[in-house]
């Protein structure tokens, strides 16, 4: 049987360098060596984030200024929430830099790519998706590091100061990203028609500081502080995490009414956070020996989103194509202040349930189809339309 | 066998006796129907027994009635005496029988009518198709690989190939007027609740009634007065007539436009208001009102009804009531603006279908440009219209070798009389008429050479 999902190829071979580092970390001055190729790493990193910030494709999004707005409270204000509350909750029964780690998650833009890629199989506006993402995380390289200084204890053992992370903020992100972008004319092509190029150098500089930041960590005693247990709790967190976020994504979309295919992209794009970003961002904002343990919950979480989402994407691809309608069925939408008709299976099914019946699995996309046409002739019935009589 | 008139004529005057007639109907039937897949049941001892019951009053010296002897047939939604009524579907085939005859049955037999089949029909009557999933598709005699139209197409079918000389349908959205059209028909749905509906299985009770199928004017006229029990006084005076504009010019097949333009040339155009929301404040109130008539049995045993109408119905069950209610004050406003506007005419015209029969192949029609289902949109000329109450007659056009077309004559209210004698003078100028399937096309014909049913006086 083939499984829903699959296996991030990109996180088994994080993993594997997180054991590399493990084994074999890298010490003395090779590790300073390294510290300062990862540096040069992120500096990489961002200057192509900057690159491939595409603002036509942010534009041809951005109508939907509602969707947007839910989209940015979920990732820079919900999920902050939840990571101070889990925080507070569980401050003393957790390894402090675990839980800084969680709470770092908690603060990150969301991811780019694969929200996009879940909107589009889940059948989503993608077109709002690439817009929503892509704000979201260059909003992130603001927003992020503000954000870890008004929650974080920055440099733990006060080794950085809030000025020395502002000024790597300033160098190895901001300055970066803002001459990637201004470059975007000239090497936009390149960088557009080179995307496995550019996806090495991508993935290759976030390997070089995982690898980096890792050996710092096990030359710490990474190891020692956290065992099984540890990484099953986090797994467990990061599981709460997501379902409390996905939940509250599904009950404001419905609340504030938005169309199927918008709700898609709350959910996949409100729900995600950015292993791209959080890595070297975590490498610019935290002392070395502490990035491994702090980037150790959003590894896990990655995994966990990507595993999710997958099940969810497919979930809603099936329901759209079971549909049969061109575009799909979507949420219940009122069709005049308390006149909503029920038009996906869930909908359909309680309103069968209310008048003591069942719909059989046979009947469902008949259903779904004739209540999409009578939702037609509600919507033509109730609008006020020019009468040409009078 | 000839059209209705003719054969009550020659019954009564003894040169045909009733039981002859019937005999002869139904050697036809059993032999000429089944490519129609319109008859369901042949109802031969009762036949019988009405004919000779006929024949008997004959001999004592006593009038049967205007329509003595006719054989005619019922859409499966008539109660019968001694049959289940089971409106087309398998989920009442075992129903307890009727102990009585529908209200309509027993006017026709007090006026002389014998009753010889049951008429095939979409489930519930919910369609424009008549694809029924127990007893089949019924065919166009005009052309057997084309629909003949629905919900009672068996209705149409039967008396358009020549086998009944009329027959009775049931009209909630078009469901006369539709396959009248597409199978050549004069076609009548009366002013709503005019005709008597006891014993008629419902479908959406704010827009059903029945009506006859018949080959001309004068036969549906009498037909009508047998039914309504009133005389179809009319005074004689000018027919005041208009044509409908706006969405009834839209959809509609140039041959009909054509003919319109000859019916009624420089007749003024009447646009009424609000059509589109008409036709879909009708689809709501059919849809609520058979979804809760079905409500019960949906909740038992949803999987016996016939896929095609099971879902429309189910979808109808779970509409919201105040969807329903602003559809009915809609209904209500527009009934009185419409009545206004139309004040000042005796019948106003439009098409009956937008197009010919589609194909059983293919039963998908063109509206707006796109392709839609014809069991849902072929009646886009006839809800409207079924929405404000009025009588409507649909009257076939003479086109001798083509597949038929056919006009509403929509009436004033109790102002059928107008409308039979606007078709009788059609039928006089030579633009209406019964003609008869043309072998070319694909169509049944008579074994025996001339169309039966065609006009012969």
């Amino acid at each position: 049987m083939k499984l829903p999902f699959s296996l991030d190829p990109f996180l088994v071979i994080l993993v594997a360098v997180v054991g590399g580092a493990s084994l074999l970390p890298v010490r003395g001055a090779a590790a300073e060596w390294t510290g300062i190729a990862a540096d040069l790493g992120i500096v990489l990193l961002f200057f192509l984030h900057g690159a491939k910030l595409s603002r036509e494709a942010i534009m041809s999004g951005i109508a939907k200024l509602r969707l947007h707005g839910l989209v940015f409270g979920s990732t820079y204000v919900l999920f902050p929430l939840i990571g101070l509350a889990m925080g507070w909750a569980l401050a003393g029964h957790i390894d402090a830099l675990l839980l800084s780690g969680l709470l770092f998650l908690t603060l990150l833009p969301s991811t780019v790519q694969s929200s996009i890629a879940f909107t589009a199989i889940a059948g989503g506006d993608v077109a709002a998706a690439v817009c929503s993402a892509s704000i979201s995380n260059m909003l992130g390289i603001f927003i992020t590091p503000l954000l870890v200084g008004l929650f974080m204890n920055l440099g733990g053992g006060g080794e950085v100061s809030t000025l020395e992370a502002a000024k790597s903020i300033a160098m190895q992100l901001l300055l970066p990203f803002v001459v990637g972008h201004l470059m975007r004319p000239l090497i936009g092509g390149f960088v557009a028609r080179h995307k496995t190029l550019v996806q090495r150098v991508d993935r290759g500089s976030i390997l070089l500081v995982v690898y980096s930041a890792f050996s710092a960590a096990v030359v710490n005693g990474l190891w020692t502080r956290v065992g099984a247990l540890d990484l099953a709790l986090l797994l467990l967190l990061s599981a709460v995490v997501l379902a409390i976020v996905m939940g509250v994504n599904v009950l404001v979309a419905r609340l504030a009414g938005l169309a199927r295919e918008d709700a898609i992209v709350l959910l996949f794009c409100g729900s995600k956070k950015s292993l791209a970003s959080g890595v070297p961002m975590a490498g610019a904002l935290f002392p070395a020996a502490q990035v491994g343990m702090i980037v150790l919950p959003l590894m896990i979480f990655h995994q966990l989103q990507l595993f999710v989402c997958a099940v969810l994407a497919n979930r809603y691809k099936k329901a759209m194509e079971e549909a049969a309608l061109p575009g799909g069925a979507t949420d219940a939408v009122p069709v005049e202040n308390a006149i909503t008709l029920p038009r996906n299976e869930a909908d359909i099914a309680a309103r069968a349930a209310a008048l003591d019946m069942v719909v059989p699995e046979a009947c469902m996309p008949g259903l779904i189809a004739n209540m999409t046409l009578l939702e037609r002739h509600a919507r033509t019935l109730l609008e006020p339309q020019a009468d040409p009589a009078t | 066998m000839r059209h209705a008139l003719e054969i009550a004529a020659a019954v009564r005057s003894g040169r045909l006796s009733a039981l002859g007639v019937v005999e002869q109907c139904l050697a036809d039937l059993a032999h000429e129907a089944p490519p129609l897949v319109a008859v369901t049941r042949i109802l031969s001892e009762r036949a019988r027994v009405e004919a000779a019951e006929v024949d008997a009053m004959l001999a004592a010296g006593r009038d049967p009635g205007p329509l003595a002897g006719v054989p005619y047939g019922v859409k499966d939604l008539f109660a019968v005496a001694g049959l289940p009524n089971d409106a087309g579907s398998t989920l009442y085939a075992a129903a307890p029988p009727e102990t009585r005859d529908a209200e309509a049955i027993a006017r026709l037999r007090g006026a002389g009518a014998v009753l010889v089949a049951t008429l095939n029909m979409d489930e519930f009557a919910y369609g424009f198709a008549t694809i029924n999933a127990r007893h089949g598709t019924t065919r166009n005699p005009h052309d057997l690989e084309r629909l003949a139209g629905g919900s009672s197409g068996g209705s149409a079918a039967v008396v358009a190939a020549g086998l009944l000389p009329f027959s009775l349908g049931s009209d909630t959205n078009g469901s006369i007027r539709v396959p009248a059209s597409l199978t050549g028909l004069y076609g009548l749905k009366p002013g709503h609740g005019d005709l008597p509906m006891g014993g008629v299985f419902p479908f959406a009770e704010s827009f059903d009634d029945i009506g006859p199928f018949a080959l001309t004017a004068a036969d549906m006229a009498c037909i009508w007065q047998v039914l309504s029990g009133r005389a179809a006084v009319d005074h004689g005076a000018p027919l005041r007539v208009a044509r409908l504009g706006g969405r009834f010019t839209q959809n509609v097949d140039p041959d009909l436009t054509a003919a319109l333009d000859e019916i009624a040339p420089g007749a003024p155009t009447i646009e009424l208001p609000d059509i589109a929301r008409a036709r879909s404040a009708a689809f709501v109130i059919t849809a609520y009102e058979g979804g809760h008539l079905h409500k019960d049995a949906l909740a038992r045993d949803p999987l016996a009804f016939d896929p095609a109408t099971r879902d429309r119905l189910f979808a109808g069950a779970l509409l919201p009531d105040a969807l329903y209610e602003r559809a009915q004050a809609f209904r209500a406003a527009f009934k009185e603006k419409v009545r206004g506007l139309t004040a000042d005419f005796d019948i106003l015209l439009a098409p009956a279908t937008p197009c010919v029969a589609p194909l059983v192949a293919d039963p998908r029609i063109k509206i707006d440009g796109a392709l839609s289902p014809a069991r849902a949109d072929l009646g886009i000329h006839s809800q409207p219209i079924s929405f404000t109450g009025l009588p409507a007659l649909a009257v076939p056009l003479r086109r001798p070798g083509k597949l038929p077309l056919g006009v509403q004559l929509i009436g004033r209210p109790h102002g059928e009389a107008a409308l039979f004698r606007f078709a009788a003078m059609l039928e006089t100028r030579g633009l209406a008429g019964v003609s008869a399937p043309a072998a070319g096309l694909g169509g049944l014909r008579s074994k025996k050479g001339a169309f039966r049913g065609e006009m012969t006086s």
